[in-house]
C-alpha cells in the first residue's frame, strides 16, 4: 500500500535530510505507529505519502503509483485514497457536523445521493449520530476529532493518516479515538499514526516504526514506544 | 455547482469592500478605453468624412464669391477648362476629382443636417450656392505650395484651402485626448491588475483553512480554483455593465445631447452603432484583465 524506495529528502536551503535511505514497505490493512523526537522525520514521512512534496532521490509508492512520476493534475486522486486527521481537527467553525463531513464529498464533486447516504452512514459508524446539526464549538475535543476522523473516512480512503490525533486530548478520550481507528482499520484500511504517546503505543502493540534524524532506528511488528529491554 | 454558487455567495459578501473597490477601478479604467476609443472612431471617421488622401480642394468661382479673380462672377467653362489644364500638367499634382455644386450641396446636407441651425441655413442655401471644387491628390502631401501658388491667382478659381492644414488641429486635439484617455486607462489598468491579485491573496489567506482541507481531500484544482474564477468574472461583468453604462450617458448627454447639435458644422460625430463596438470591445478586455491575473494568482497560490 505504501512503499519507500532508498527514500532520502532534503529541503532546500538545508543541509541535513529530513529524511535518509529510507526503505519500508507497510502492507494493505496494516496500522502502524510512527514514533520519533521533534525533527526526526515523521512529518516529511506522511507528508511525501500525501504527495505534499517529492523525494529528492528514491522512489514513493502510494496505493500503486509512484507519487514522483504523478503528474500534479492526478494528484487529488491519489488524496481521495489517503484520509487525514490532524491534532488540531481542523474543521469548519462556520459548518455543522454534517456540514463539515458532507464538505470532503461535495468539493469532490460526489452526487447529493450519495452524500445524503455516506453522511449519517459515517457520523453513526463514529458515534456522532444526532449530533449532525451541532457547530464545532459546541463539542467536546473528542468529538471534534471524531468529526475530522468522519471527514476523513466519508469518501472510504485505502489509507488513514493520522498526525498526532490523540495530541489534545485527555487519555481518556483518546483511548475511545483509537478504539475508532481500530475499528476503521478493521474495515481493511490501512492506517499510519504518528504520534508521541506512549501509553497508547504500548496498549495497541501493532507495528512500530521509530525514526531518529531521518533513519529508521526500529520496526517491530508489534511493538511498544520505547526500546524494549 | 450549488456547493460552488455558495461559496462564492460567501467569498463576495467577505471581500465586499474589495469587491466593490475592484469594480469602480475596473470601470473608470475601461470607460477611459472606451472614451480613448471613441475617439479613435471619431478621427476615423472624421477623416474617412474628408477623404484622407485629399491635400488640397480648389473651389472655382460662384455669382456671389468675393474673391477678386471672381469679379466675372461664375467661373465660366474656359476658366474650369484652365484650371483642370493646370492641374492636369502640374508635377506635383497625382490626381483630382471633380465635385459638382450639387455633390458639395449633399455634402453639406450631410454635415449641416446634423443641427437645427444647420437644417435651417440649408433651408436658405440651394445647390446653386455651392461652387464646383476640384479635390487634389499631391504626390507629396507636404508639397502643395507650388499648386496652391499656381492656381490661386487663376481666373475662376474662388479659393484653394488646404484640408490638412484645416483639419490638423482638430485631429491634433483628437490625438491628444486619446493619448490622454488611454495613457490614463493604461495606469489604471496596472492597479486592476494589482487589485485583482491582491483580492485573491487576501481571499486565499481568509479561505486558507477550506482550501487546506479542499487539498488534503482531494478536490482538483479547478474546483478549488472556480469560486475565485467567479468571483472576478461577476466583478470584471458588473464593471463591462458600468462602463457601458457611462459610455452610454457619454453618448447621449456629450454626443446627442451637445457634439453633434453645437459642433456639427465641424464634422459627422460617432453614432451609436460605434460605441456599441467599443462597448464589446471593453467587456472582452474586462474579462482579460480580471481572469488572466486570476489565473495566475490561483495557480500560484491554489495549486495541489
Amino acid at each position: 500500500m505504501i512503499r519507500f524506495d532508498k527514500v532520502t529528502k532534503t529541503y532546500p536551503g538545508q543541509k541535513r535530510p529530513a529524511l535518509q535511505g529510507l526503505d519500508l514497505e507497510i502492507e494493505k490493512g496494516e496500522f502502524v505507529f510512527l514514533v520519533g523526537a521533534s525533527g526526526s522525520g515523521k512529518s516529511t514521512f506522511l507528508r511525501l505519502v500525501l504527495r505534499e512534496t517529492r523525494p529528492s532521490t528514491g522512489r514513493v509508492y502510494v496505493a500503486g503509483k509512484e507519487i514522483n512520476k504523478l503528474s500534479s493534475w492526478k494528484v487529488p486522486k491519489l488524496r481521495r485514497q489517503v484520509g487525514t486527521v490532524f491534532q488540531d481537527f481542523r474543521l469548519l467553525p462556520n459548518k455543522t457536523v454534517t456540514e463539515n463531513v458532507a464538505f470532503a464529498l461535495q468539493v469532490i464533486g460526489k452526487s447529493r445521493h450519495e452524500i445524503d447516504k455516506l453522511v449519517p452512514e459515517t457520523l453513526e459508524m463514529v458515534d456522532l449520530q444526532g449530533k449532525g446539526h451541532r457547530m464545532p464549538d459546541e463539542l467536546s475535543g473528542g468529538e471534534q476529532q471524531r468529526v475530522a476522523i468522519a471527514r476523513a473516512f466519508v469518501n472510504r480512503p485505502m489509507i488513514l493518516i493520522a498526525d498526532e490525533p490523540t495530541g489534545n486530548l485527555d487519555p481518556a478520550t483518546s483511548v475511545g479515538i483509537m478504539k475508532l481507528l481500530d475499528r476503521i482499520n478493521r474495515t481493511d484500511t490501512t492506517v499510519v499514526m504518528a504520534t508521541h504517546d506512549s501509553t497508547i503505543v504500548d496498549q495497541m502493540r501493532k507495528r512500530v516504526i521509530e525514526l531518529d534524524d531521518g533513519h529508521i532506528v526500529r520496526d517491530e511488528a508489534r511493538g511498544i514506544y520505547g526500546y524494549q529491554s | 455547482m450549488r456547493t460552488m454558487l455558495s461559496e462564492l455567495g460567501t467569498s463576495l459578501s467577505r471581500n465586499k469592500s474589495m469587491t466593490i473597490s475592484l469594480v469602480v477601478t475596473m470601470t473608470v479604467s475601461l470607460l477611459l478605453v472606451a472614451l480613448g476609443l471613441l475617439i479613435q472612431s471619431q478621427a476615423d471617421r472624421t477623416e474617412q468624412y474628408f477623404g484622407d488622401r485629399l491635400q488640397l480642394q480648389v473651389n472655382l468661382c460662384t455669382k456671389n464669391s468675393p474673391s477678386s479673380t471672381c469679379i466675372g462672377g461664375e467661373a465660366t467653362d474656359a476658366q474650369k477648362a484652365a484650371v483642370k489644364k493646370a492641374l492636369d500638367t502640374n508635377p506635383e499634382v497625382k490626381s483630382f476629382d471633380v465635385r459638382t455644386p450639387a455633390d458639395n450641396y449633399e455634402q453639406a446636407r450631410e454635415l449641416l443636417g446634423q443641427t437645427e441651425t444647420g437644417r435651417k441655413q440649408l433651408e436658405t442655401l440651394g445647390p446653386s450656392a455651392f461652387p464646383e471644387s476640384y479635390f487634389v491628390t499631391l504626390k507629396d502631401p507636404q508639397k502643395f505650395d507650388g499648386v496652391v501658388s499656381q492656381v490661386s491667382g487663376m481666373d475662376g478659381v474662388g479659393n484653394v484651402n488646404s484640408l490638412r492644414k484645416l483639419l490638423g488641429p482638430l485631429f491634433e486635439i483628437l490625438e491628444k485626448m486619446q493619448y490622454a484617455a488611454i495613457g490614463t486607462a493604461l495606469l489604471l489598468i496596472v492597479a486592476a491588475i494589482l487589485q485583482v491579485s491582491n483580492t485573491i491573496r487576501m481571499t486565499a489567506y481568509a479561505r486558507r483553512r477550506e482550501i487546506g482541507i479542499m487539498r488534503l481531500v482531494g478536490a482538483s484544482s479547478w474546483h478549488i480554483q472556480l469560486p475565485f474564477v467567479l468571483e472576478s468574472m461577476l466583478a470584471a461583468l458588473i464593471s463591462a455593465a458600468l462602463s457601458a453604462l457611462g459610455l452610454g450617458l457619454f453618448m447621449y448627454f456629450v454626443v446627442y445631447g451637445y457634439l453633434r447639435d453645437n459642433l456639427g458644422q465641424i464634422t459627422t460625430w460617432v453614432r451609436w452603432q460605434e460605441s456599441v463596438v467599443v462597448m464589446g470591445i471593453t467587456t472582452v478586455l474586462a474579462l482579460l484583465l480580471a481572469l488572466v491575473p486570476t489565473f495566475i494568482m490561483t495557480r500560484k497560490y491554489l495549486d495541489v
